[in-house]
């Protein structure tokens, strides 16, 4: 088949460039806050013992999540063509636009992670606020920590599952047009964040705990991404079409070749690695071989969460509907 | 111009009623377009030679956009994609600024900016000499367009009868030559008279409409097939009219002669032809049935390449729906050398099916007569005879490469001075190194264009022209199936130093003491005394763009319009006595093409739908669509010489002259033993930011031609390539 | 109401690009940019050959994903029957684009709003045809109201076998084709 276009527009011919770097790492950060929120509030909300007040990866993470969120809507905010007309986000609810409420959510979450950052600061560090009136906020915040905890528990859940729906709205963009790909966003979302708690954790008992959160995590991502891909193997020939830059060896798909290669490395290799952590006895305070092991598989969780956005982001744009021409 | 008023309130009232809902975007919108002052000029298109009637918007002083005039059958309120990308020209930012004289040796682009005055009297004063040291005869004109004619006038008046435009020799002219030896009078004046609208059969030798997409004609071409035409395209391409078409035939080129005579032989012998009509209006039938009947179906096959089955059904088609039918006599003729022949014969074939002032058939031309201006002053009758027509006895148009070989030899008489106004010699005349030769010889050229093209590069005077939508033009004579009048007026003001043609010319004769031979003080002066002289209002006239004049159609053949054949015999001359008279066959014969040797290809060339030769290839609304051209080459010979598609290739021909690097069009749409390109790309100019070095030019080449002994016309598809890979 | 919508025969496509070029004069579209595109898709080996020549544009969808996508309302349905873009609102966020099966937008970069094919209601609204329909040479775009029966388009569609574009994408496309190939020989 021979076929000219005359007329064709370079942003989407030969294939659709609208969206790059900044908005992979948008939704990377967005998972990140995501994941940083559930996992802040499972700490503050553990039964029994409140590891809470004398682990500073409770709070520390807990004030980290909206400084997260922002930078990252900075990125998006960088994508938008049109910025000088911003507020028309906010001038309508698009109920069937994923984008709209995205950002009525992200307008929603700020209070309620603000509340919880203030509610968790230890009282006797209430003084770095300075200010009388926000020592008093913070004071009244810390009285409903653990309602603050569980509302960000819900906004984790649901942030995280939305930087995934962004792209499996668009059914003419057959890899992200996968039902899969909210879940793989969530569950990448909660490990990464599960990550940030063992890197910022002090205790062992508590970077301990959250590496047995992540090695369930990262297990089920591991089955999530096959899913994601059988499932479009298994479907439409476009869809088929839409996974074929991961497993084909050439030049102009070279990055997505490395980028599966390098996630079926990076996540066993976490899992490895953690499971030696748990093996063996556990003093009190960790050796530096047990401490450099957990925050090395940590970073490696963060690593494979970065590639799965940028990989999906990238190549998303090149699948197209078959039939066009 | 009229301003047109109702728009104007139109948007007015709109602000005042608007204001009412106040903030609301559309107000915004429109309370801005209020204070637009919006004018429709009509006008006629210059982007290539069909010359459309258009209707330009002009808002606050700029061209925005302009449309086809409804009025005008040229145009018929459609204009093509390069008519529509005019405005591109205008605001070219390569256009020539203001008049130039050379500093630096011919082609080394280096130029000095001076005012018309000093252009005018450098050019005066070699003028002069010229005429001193070797007389008049010794300046040449080279005019293609409607600046022609006021240079013509120039160098007659100046005292010089060479004339010569590429649209004859390396165009029509063959065409001309082989239906005005057949019918007495060729089959197009401003378009070819196919009635494809209403055919049954139409029958395209080459004729790659929809590709060379003269407005009006392609939508009769459409048209017709829309009513369900059958369609024969003969082209060893697979064109875009081979597209639509019911048979596409695949003929070897060259050999389309081979073809013409065995239809001809199958439709006499086969008793297909139209009896009355040939009785009533035809002489020779006897001897073309003598000479044609060797020519059978089988021998054409084996000549053609083509399936004996398909040229079999082919004429019988065309004999079964008879005299609706048309086999088109092409406008780019100029192919092989024998193409007066080829004309004749498909002029031939016309007769016989009795096409020739029959519906869908060849329609009559329009009955005009318009009285010419009377002249106070006659030009000087030229000392010397014209050199423009060679010794070809039947070229009835100036023949370019007759004037460059005589600028070479100097014989019979020295040829110093070429003045060019709407060509693009460069591009244009087979053989670029003969050119580049000639033009070394001359004291003088000078160079009428809009753009800096190659060939204007080479000049030592340029004069920058206003482009046709910013100035007055002679009225044009539109000839369809009945006649009207259309005018070219100024949409805007000239840009830049820029001086419409007619007007440079006339500043010209003044500056030579010819001042007396052009009788206007403005072209629009004349123009209405014109207009006056025919009956034309024109005040009518310039607001509508295009005037039909009453009762001029009588296109088709009845009892009270009978044809009329201005052959010597007063018939149709299937077989030809003023050929027999010139020792040329009287009835064409087929001499089979010259094969490309082994490894090479023959190189054929046409046109891109938005490009007119080399004049838009810069032109940045159509440079857009189409920045360089590929040399079409056949699937399967691609893959023996291991080229891909969209690989780099450069060709060398015969001559061993290499192209410029270029890109492969593999493709099934071609034959396997030529290769194709479109015409006009590849330009030398640095200052054609967007052409320079773009695509690969067929006439770089095209270094060898073939002459047509009978026109005079260039044969320039007799040239064959190798294609080397290039990294 | 009115319904427009347009009805492209392919068989009268010459490939001429006209409606390119008009369409951009016409609506003021940036260079390299455009609101439709005309492709010319061979099929078969030599000699038996097929060339379909398809002018596309935005169809305006009546379940346009563009306007499902477009977080703004920005991008909308209106009950002419056309999809149109209020530029004011628009935040240039290119989920209409990601969401198009048609590839029919583009991002307009000297403003940054989306833009496409408008069916040139503000010449409709004059009483003119589109551009593009106006300037065809081979009359292959054919434009009306399909409320009215008696308009060219409802003749077309209900007299000749027609279709729509990647009808699988389920958007309910207001641009039809008809296509009588010649039977080759
Ligand atoms: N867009 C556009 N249109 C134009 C022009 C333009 O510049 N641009 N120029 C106008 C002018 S001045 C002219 S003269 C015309 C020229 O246009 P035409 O008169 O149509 O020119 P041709 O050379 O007949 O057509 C070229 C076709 O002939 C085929 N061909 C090549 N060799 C042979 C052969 O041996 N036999 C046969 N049967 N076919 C062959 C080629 O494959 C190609 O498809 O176009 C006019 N229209
Ligand atoms: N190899 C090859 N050679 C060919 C052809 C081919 O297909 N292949 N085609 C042949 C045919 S059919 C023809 S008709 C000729 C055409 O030959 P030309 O008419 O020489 O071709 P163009 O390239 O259009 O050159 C026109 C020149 O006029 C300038 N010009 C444009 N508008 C105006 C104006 O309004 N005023 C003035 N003063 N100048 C203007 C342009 O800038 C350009 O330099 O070429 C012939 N030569
Ligand atoms: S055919 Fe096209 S370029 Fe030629 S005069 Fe008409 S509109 Fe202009
Ligand atoms: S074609 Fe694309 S842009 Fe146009 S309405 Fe349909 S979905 Fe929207
Ligand atoms: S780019 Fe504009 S029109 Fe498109 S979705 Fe975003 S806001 Fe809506
Ligand atoms: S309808 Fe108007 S906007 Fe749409 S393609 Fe045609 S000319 Fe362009
Ligand atoms: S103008 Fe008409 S004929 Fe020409 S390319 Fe466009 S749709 Fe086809
Ligand atoms: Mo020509």
């Amino acid at each position: 088949m021979e076929v000219i276009i005359t007329g064709a527009n370079a942003i989407t011919s030969p294939y659709l460039h609208i969206w790059d770097w900044r908005v992979a790492i948008y939704l990377f950060l967005g998972g990140l806050a995501a994941g940083c929120m559930v996992m802040s509030a499972i700490a503050n909300l553990r039964p029994g013992k409140s590891v809470a007040p004398d682990d500073p990866c409770c709070w520390r993470v807990v004030i980290l999540s909206p400084i997260i969120l922002n930078i990252g809507m900075f990125f998006l905010f960088l994508d938008l063509e049109a910025k000088h007309n911003m507020l028309s986000f906010y001038t309508t609810l698009q109920p069937l636009s994923p984008m709209s409420w995205g950002s009525w959510i992200l307008l929603l979450i700020f209070p309620a992670m603000i509340a919880y950052a203030f509610s968790v600061i230890p009282a006797e560090n209430r003084e770095v606020l300075r200010f009388k009136g926000l020592i008093k906020f913070a004071e009244q915040m810390g009285r409903h920590l653990r309602l603050l905890a569980k509302i960000n528990f819900a906004f984790g859940i649901i942030l995280g599952i939305y930087t995934g729906v962004l792209l499996s709205s668009f059914a003419a963009r057959p890899l992200w047009n996968s039902s899969i790909l909210p879940i793989l966003f969530l569950n990448s979302a909660l490990s990464t964040g599960a990550a940030t708690m063992i890197l910022m954790a002090h205790k062992n008992e508590v970077k301990l705990f959250f590496t047995k959160v992540d090695i369930w995590l990262i297990a089920c991502e591991i089955v999530v991404i096959g899913l994601l891909f059988y499932g479009q193997y298994t479907s439409s020939a476009a869809a088929r079409e839409s996974i074929m830059p991961f497993f084909t060896m050439s030049h102009e798909y070279f990055p997505y070749f490395v980028s599966i290669i390098a996630l079926s490395v990076i996540f066993p290799l976490a899992i490895v690695l953690k499971f030696s952590e748990m093996a063996g006895e556990h003093s009190e305070t960790l050796s530096l071989r047990q401490k450099l092991e957990m925050n090395v598989s940590a970073i490696l969780v963060l690593l494979g969460g970065a590639i799965i956005r940028f990989a999906l982001v990238y190549a998303g744009q090149l699948s197209k509907f078959t039939g066009l021409s | 111009m009229a301003v047109n008023r109702r728009n104007f309130l139109k948007c007015a009232a709109f602000t005042v009623g608007g204001t009412a809902l106040a903030g609301s975007p559309f107000v915004k919108a429109t309370s801005l377009l209020a204070g637009k002052d919006i004018q429709h000029v009509p006008s006629f298109c210059e982007i290539c030679f069909w010359k459309c009637g258009l209707i330009a918007r002009v808002e606050d002083g700029k061209v925005v956009k302009l449309e086809g005039n409804p009025q005008n059958p040229q145009s018929r309120g459609k204009l093509c994609a390069r008519g529509q990308g005019g405005i591109g020209l205008l605001y070219d930012k390569d256009r020539l600024k203001t008049p130039l004289i050379r500093t630096g040796e011919r082609g080394d682009g280096k130029y000095k900016k001076v005012s018309w005055e000093e252009a005018y009297s450098y050019i005066a004063e070699k003028m002069n000499t010229i005429k001193e040291k070797y007389g008049p005869e010794s300046m040449a004109l080279f005019a293609h367009g409607t600046g022609g004619g006021y240079m013509a006038n120039f160098i007659e008046a100046y005292g010089s009868p060479n004339e010569c435009h590429p649209s004859y020799a390396q165009c029509k002219g063959a065409r001309e030559v082989g239906f005005s030896l057949t019918f007495g009078s060729g089959p197009a004046s401003s378009s070819e008279r196919a009635d494809m609208s209403k055919s049954k059969v139409i029958a395209l030798f080459g004729t790659h409409l929809g590709e060379n997409m003269h407005n009006s004609h392609v939508q009769d071409f459409t048209e017709g097939l829309g009513k369900g035409a059958k369609l024969i395209v003969i082209d060893p391409r697979f064109s875009t009219a081979a597209s639509k078409a019911s048979m596409w035939l695949p003929i070897k080129p060259g050999t389309d002669l081979a073809l013409i005579l065995a239809w001809t032989n199958i439709i006499i012998s086969e008793n297909l032809y139209d009896k009355e009509y040939i009785e009533k209006y035809a002489q020779g039938f006897d001897e073309l049935k003598e000479s044609v009947k060797g020519y059978s179906a089988a021998w054409a096959a084996e000549q053609t390449d083509l399936p004996e089955a398909d040229i079999l059904e082919a004429a019988r088609e065309l004999g079964r729906y008879k005299p609706n039918v048309v086999l088109h006599p092409g406008r780019h003729v100029s192919w092989y050398g024998d193409d007066t022949q080829r004309s004749r014969g498909i002029a031939i074939l016309n007769a016989l099916l009795g096409s020739w002032g029959r519906e869908g058939g060849l329609y009559l031309a329009p009955k005009v007569k318009l009285a010419k201006l009377k002249k106070a002053h006659h030009h000087p009758e030229p000392e010397e005879d014209s050199i423009t027509r060679g010794d070809y006895p039947f070229a009835y148009g100036g023949i370019t490469t007759e004037v460059r070989d005589v600028t070479i030899s100097g014989d019979p008489y020295p040829v110093k001075g070429w003045i060019l106004i709407g060509t693009n010699l460069i591009k244009t005349l087979p053989s670029v190194p003969k050119t580049i030769e000639a033009i070394k010889k001359l004291d003088l050229l000078v160079s009428i264009d809009i753009m800096p093209t190659d060939t204007v590069m080479m000049s030592d005077v340029i004069l920058p022209a206003a482009t046709y939508l910013e100035r007055h033009d002679e009225l044009m004579v539109v000839k369809q199936k009945s006649a009207g009048v259309s005018i070219r007026q100024p949409v805007v003001k000239p840009m830049y130093d820029t001086k419409p043609p007619w007007l440079i010319a006339k500043e010209l004769c003044n500056k030579m003491g010819l001042g007396k031979y052009v009788e206007y003080n403005t072209l629009e002066e004349k123009l209405r005394k014109l207009a006056a002289l025919w009956e034309v209002d024109y005040k009518k006239l310039s607001e509508k763009g295009y005037i039909p004049l009453a009762n001029t159609g009588h296109p088709y053949i009845t009892k009270d319009n009978p044809p009329v054949f201005k052959t010597d015999s007063g018939k149709i001359e299937l077989y030809s006595l003023a050929l027999e008279d010139e020792d040329f066959d009287p009835v064409p014969k087929f001499t089979p093409p010259v094969e490309p040797p082994e490894g090479m290809f023959r190189l054929l060339y046409g046109r891109s739908p938005v490009h007119t030769f080399a004049r838009t290839i810069n032109n940045p609304r159509l440079w857009e669509l189409k920045k360089t051209n590929e040399v079409w080459l056949n699937a399967d010979m691609a893959r023996q010489l291991g080229v891909g598609n969209g690989e780099k290739i450069a060709l060398i021909n015969q001559d061993g002259v290499k192209s410029e690097a270029g890109l492969a069009k593999v493709t099934e749409r071609i034959r396997k033993d030529c290769v194709y390109m479109i015409h006009g790309f590849g330009a030398t100019s640095k200052r054609l930011s967007r052409a320079y070095k773009n695509g690969i030019d067929d006439q770089q080449m095209i270094t060898k031609y073939t002459v047509d002994p009978i026109s005079g016309t260039s044969g320039m598809r007799v040239n064959f390539v190798k294609i080397v890979k290039e990294v | 109401m009115s319904k427009y919508a347009m009805v492209i025969d392919q068989s009268r496509c010459i490939g001429c690009m006209a409606c390119i070029v008009a369409c951009k004069a016409e609506n003021d579209v940036p260079p390299e940019m455009f609101r439709t595109r005309v492709m010319d898709i061979t099929k078969g080996k030599f000699p038996k050959l097929r060339t379909e020549y398809r002018s596309e544009l935005c169809n305006h969808c009546d379940d346009a994903q563009c306007v499902t996508a477009c977080p703004t309302g920005a991008s909308h349905n209106r009950d002419d029957g056309t999809v149109q873009i209020d530029r004011k609102k628009c935040v240039g966020c290119k989920a209409c684009l990601a969401a198009c099966p048609y590839d029919a937008r583009y991002i307009n970069h000297e403003h940054g709003y989306a833009d496409k094919c408008t069916f040139c209601t503000h010449r409709v609204e004059k009483g003119l045809e589109p551009a593009c329909v106006a300037t065809c040479v081979g009359r292959s775009r054919i434009f009306g109201d399909l409320s009215d029966k008696n308009s060219e388009v409802s003749r077309l569609l209900a007299e000749n076998e027609h279709r729509v574009l990647l009808k699988e994408a389920g958007t309910k496309p207001q641009v039809y084709y008809i296509n009588r190939y010649p039977n080759h020989k």
